[in-house]
């Protein structure tokens, strides 16, 4: 095919016209949108939607601070250092036994 | 655009059913790029909904940095070629359709003044860019038929300069060889 042949053919194809959409194209769009469920619509979330998209890490949180406590606890008992139960019972005798009680 | 800017803005802000606006504003645009890829309007009506509901679902990634139509018409870019790899499995199976006879007339014609028209001229291509890879025949379709340059067909398909460049030339000579063999049937 030679040179001009070549440019004619797509001449003519960049003439050849588009289907129009049809007059409900874009409602039928949106019903597509809405078919794919309510995840598929953005919508404002509330400070509940937030704390439950949250939830799994909050509770991995919570997991590791109890955890780290714990470890901490042992570790210092461990060491010699007093442990936490030794501190609660050292405050709460001398809450007890402080000359003006309460 | 403007307008769809602001227009963007109110369904991000919970006014989902704006989005049928941005479709009216840009559904002739889409319909046009589909069919280059696909001649049966039926299947160009289904692409471009495609095409609407991928937009629909990817518009928080849009930043603005680029006009909106633009990136509109790379969905619909993709759209085409996911669609040209689906159908070159399938017609694979179905065998090609005929040329009709303006078409098979102007192929084997040397007459310097004979006229294709639209239809015919889609026609021949459609067959013969069957023979070449969905992704040659995407570039090319876009260099050649919407006259795009090599900078537009890199932004739509996310390929380097050197990649287009390349795969245009090798979609020419493949495009040359299946026209010489559409002559020939």
């Amino acid at each position: 095919m030679n040179e001009r042949k070549w440019k004619q053919l797509f001449a003519s194809a960049r003439n050849e016209p588009a289907p129009a959409p049809p007059e409900a194209f874009a409602t039928d769009v949106l019903r597509a949108i809405r078919r794919e469920g309510p995840a598929a619509l953005p919508e404002t979330s509330s400070v509940f939607d937030q704390l439950n998209l949250l939830f799994p890490r909050l509770a991995w949180a919570a997991v590791a601070v109890i955890a780290l406590s714990v470890a901490a606890d042992f570790g210092l008992t461990a060491a010699g250092v007093l442990d936490l139960g030794d501190g609660v019972s050292q405050i709460s005798a001398q809450w007890l036994l402080a000359p003006n009680g309460f | 655009m403007n307008d769809d800017a602001e227009l963007l803005e109110r369904i991000r802000n919970g006014a989902p059913d704006d989005f049928a606006e941005v479709v009216r504003r840009h559904q002739s645009r889409v319909f046009a790029i589909l069919h280059r890829y696909e001649r049966d309007a039926h299947k160009v009506e289904d692409l471009a909904q495609e095409t609407f509901v991928k937009a629909w679902r990817a518009l928080e990634q849009f930043d603005g940095r680029a006009p909106f139509e633009h990136w509109l018409s790379r969905i619909a870019v993709r759209v085409a070629l996911d669609h040209l790899r689906r159908e070159k499995k399938r017609r694979n199976e179905i065998g090609l359709p005929e040329l009709g006879e303006d078409a098979l007339e102007w192929l084997r014609s040397d007459d310097e003044k004979s006229e294709l028209d639209g239809r015919a001229a889609a026609e021949i291509l459609d067959l013969a860019l069957r023979d070449l890879s969905p992704a040659d025949r995407v570039v090319i379709t876009m260099q050649e038929i919407e006259g795009r340059s090599v900078k537009e067909i890199c932004a739509a398909t996310g390929a380097s300069g050197v990649a287009v460049r390349v795969r245009a030339m090798r979609a020419r000579a493949k495009l040359k060889r299946a026209l010489k063999k559409l002559v020939k049937l």
